[in-house]
């Protein structure tokens, strides 16, 4: 233990040792350091003394004076140089002094932190060019433009309007232009006021320090300015005005475009309707009205002109072939035309004439290369018609279709007509029902209408040894498909069926001496059923009644002085008839009222022969085409459209004394016979 | 074909009383007009936003229903627009007696 204390003290005592030594050494070298400096001082102050000695010898101050006051003047001037010198002194300092001062770089990274603040956006109304513009308008040095005069008109009351609580304006109408702008400038007004204020959102961020982004605070912005009416009509038309151009080559291409053509179509159809319709909306009552006399003359029973239709191009002067009117459309009237001498168009025509519109144009327009003879609507189909042409093909169209030439026809062949095919009618019912078209050679065809390029079955009406009959006109009885009656050229009348085992002609009423132009059947229905009735026209001047059991006529009609061309019974006046001449009268007949003459005749106003007849379904009208292809419709008198209950049984009255008039003149006849006998045996002796 | 349209439009003209016709596409461009040309494109500039507007004044009451006809009677004249998909045909009547 002791050993170790006393090793311990021992090196204890050494450190102690060392430390001193240490102590010394340092005290030495740094009394050696004073010793140098010491040493090396003197020398400045040497060389000092020797120029002060030069200096004063030649009569100049000491160095060490002046040096002494410039430091004096330092130490006062050195606080002052970081304040950017109040002094102007201070841009004396050497420059050197002060950036030696503040350039000690210390280079630390830093973050850059960059914001974006858009550039202001600049606001430009246009309220200036509108202004502007008009304004130039105004001074009509935009003459050029082809709407100057349209903004002049448009613009003044719209902008009334729009500004309407600018009261000045309103209540001075006759203000200066001037005027009217300060009152138009008050966006402008606003814009300056914006403009001058630094905008909300760039000022609220510009006054962030860098680095800093908004945080959560709702965004102002601008409001845009309110865009008034004005400057939408502006605005548009600014587009019409863009897309104004359009060469009269795009323009052709628009009007020769399909779409443009069906529009046309379609549009002109209405406007011309609308056009044609003369009804006064503003008719006053108030006043003298003397428009009362018209129905003064219905009073009277007679059959008056309703109107006419005729068109320049494809009626004039082309004989009407046949009309018929439309069963679902009961204003349209069918008429077929036959070719004109000295026409360019088409030779066959037919024509739809609507009678519901006051509008004097056709309502479809059709055609074909032969005359059509005769036309119907296809029953049950409405927007198809047929018609029978003198070459024989049966045509069809439809007005559905953007085409005036037939969609379908038969064809020209020895299993079709090769001649002119002057009836037609449509027999059946909706589910069945054939085309039935009879030529002048004899031959009936019945088709089917979905098909056009095959009879379905043909059928050649012939008459004793084999004769074909040329037959002109043919009538189905009503509510049948099998029989029916034929006229002929040759004044004879067939009734024929086509089935059963006799198919063709069963019987022959002759009586007639000339061409059959017409023949109708009896098909009113009521209490008592005359369907075995028919009519026949002839060129030998007369009508004549027919019974189908009977092979002679039951009474002749001889009041007309020229060919009679048509006649038809009415469609609900089981007594009435209409029959037309190559006079151009019109006959009504009222068999219950007189049978010798027509109780009502009207007389068309330009000498024309009337062809054709045909009444409306309602009876009401007729209509009555002519030579010169003008149709002329009459109103019927009421009492000829509206049958009382005992005009069935009145007709059987009259029919049976027609019967006893036929058997006293047979008997009348016989005794004529034998009296001029008798009277001959009296001369002779 | 095109004669087809000039024939409408000559069967039109040749009504009694009527001043113009013009025909103008969905934009308002006038394609066939009988008018002069600053009268044409006046009327259909103003005529195409009135059947715009009647068009939509009658859609939005029925959205199933559609303008087909526009007939606009006033002191001197009676306008006719009849809209059709693409085009629209105006015509213009002077009062008749």
């Amino acid at each position: 233990m002791s050993d170790r204390k006393a090793e311990l003290e021992k090196k204890k005592a050494k450190l102690q040792a060392i430390r001193e030594e240490k102590e010394r050494r340092r005290k030495e070298r740094e009394q050696r350091e004073a010793e140098e400096a010491a040493s090396r001082k003197p020398n400045p102050d040497k060389d000092q003394r020797k120029v002060d000695e030069m200096l004063s010898s030649l009569g100049i101050a000491p160095v060490s004076d002046v040096l002494s006051s410039l430091s004096s003047v330092q130490s006062v001037s050195t606080p002052d140089a970081g304040s950017s010198a109040a002094t102007p002194d201070a841009s004396l300092q050497p420059s050197s002094h002060v950036s030696s001062k503040k350039k000690t770089p210390q280079l630390t990274s830093v973050s850059v932190q960059s914001t974006s603040i858009p550039p202001k956006e600049t606001v430009v109304y246009t309220k200036q060019t509108q202004t502007t513009h008009a304004s130039t308008e105004r001074d009509g040095s935009d003459s050029s433009s082809p709407l100057k005069g349209y903004y002049e008109d448009w613009f003044r009351p719209r902008k009334a309007q729009a500004f309407g609580y600018y009261d000045e304006y309103n209540l001075n109408p006759g203000l200066e232009w001037e005027d009217e702008f300060t009152v138009l400038t008050y966006d402008e007004q606003a814009e300056d006021e914006e403009s001058s204020l630094p905008p909300l959102v760039d000022g609220f961020q510009s006054k962030l320090p860098p680095g800093i982004l908004p945080h959560g605070l709702p965004k102002v912005k601008d409001m845009e300015p309110a865009i008034t009416s004005v400057e939408q009509e502006q605005q548009q038309k600014k587009e019409v005005k863009q897309i104004r151009e359009l060469s009269d080559d795009e323009k052709m291409m628009i009007v020769l475009s399909e779409d443009f053509l069906r529009c046309m179509d379609r549009t002109g159809r209405v406007m011309e309707r609308v056009l044609a319709e003369s009804m006064d909306v503003y008719t006053d009552y108030t006043g003298i009205s003397n428009s009362t006399d018209k129905n003064d003359d219905k009073v009277g029973g007679k059959v008056s002109i309703s109107r006419w239709f005729s068109d320049e191009r494809w009626s004039r002067s082309r004989c009407v072939t046949s009309m018929d009117w439309s069963p679902q459309y009961p204003e349209l009237l069918l008429a077929s035309y036959y070719s004109a001498a000295d026409s360019a168009d088409p030779d066959g025509v037919c024509l739809v004439w609507n009678t519901k519109f006051k509008k004097t144009t056709p309502e479809y327009v059709f055609h074909c290369q032969s005359p059509v003879l005769s036309a119907t609507f296809a029953r049950f189909h409405p927007n198809l018609i047929l018609g029978g042409t003198y070459s024989g093909q049966v045509v069809l169209w439809d007005n559905r279709v953007q085409k005036r030439t037939p969609i379908q026809r038969t064809p020209l062949s020895a299993t079709a007509h090769t001649h002119p095919v002057f009836c037609m009618e449509v027999v059946g019912t909706p589910n069945a029902h054939n085309l039935i078209s009879v030529s002048t050679d004899g031959r009936l065809c019945s088709w089917s209408l979905d098909m056009l390029s095959q009879p379905q079955e043909i059928l050649e009406l012939q008459h004793r040894q084999s004769k074909a009959i040329a037959v002109s006109s043919m009538d189905f009885p009503y509510n049948d498909v099998n029989n029916f009656v034929l006229g002929s050229e040759e004044g004879a009348v067939y009734s024929a069926c086509r089935h059963g085992t006799k198919a063709g002609v069963t019987d022959t009423y002759d009586g007639h001496n000339g061409f059959i132009t017409g023949i109708n059947t009896h098909k009113v229905q009521g209490p008592v059923d005359y369907s075995h009735l028919f009519l026949t026209s002839s060129f030998d001047w007369t009508i004549k009644l027919w019974n189908m059991k009977e092979n002679k006529a039951v009474y002749s009609f001889e009041d007309n002085s020229d060919y009679v061309c048509d006649v038809g019974w009415s469609p609900v006046h089981p007594s009435v008839f209409a029959s037309v001449d190559a006079t151009g009268r019109l006959d009504l007949w009222e068999l219950n009222t007189d049978t010798e003459v027509p109780v009502a005749t009207a007389t068309v106003d330009q000498p024309a022969a009337l062809n054709r007849l045909a009444w409306s379904a309602s009876g009401s009208h007729i209509a009555a085409g002519d030579h010169n292809g003008k149709i002329h419709l009459y109103d019927i008198p009421e009492h000829l459209y509206v049958p009382r209950a005992d005009e069935w049984n009145k007709l059987l009255v009259t029919l049976q004394e027609l019967k006893n008039n036929q058997a006293d003149d047979e008997l009348d006849k016989m005794n004529l016979n034998s009296g001029p006998s008798s009277l001959t045996s009296f001369t002779s002796r | 074909m095109t004669s087809e349209v000039d024939d409408t439009l000559k069967r039109i003209q040749s009504h009694k009383g009527v001043v113009g016709i013009i025909v103008i596409n969905s934009d308002g461009v006038p394609i066939k007009s009988t008018l002069d040309n600053t009268t044409t494109v006046q009327y259909a500039a103003l005529m195409t936003q009135l059947c715009d507007k009647s068009r939509s004044a009658i859609r939005d009451l029925d959205p199933t229903n559609d303008l087909t006809f526009l007939r606009l009677r006033s002191k001197k004249h009676e306008i006719m627009i009849a809209p059709d998909k693409d085009f629209i045909l105006i015509v213009i009547q002077a009062p008749t007696e």
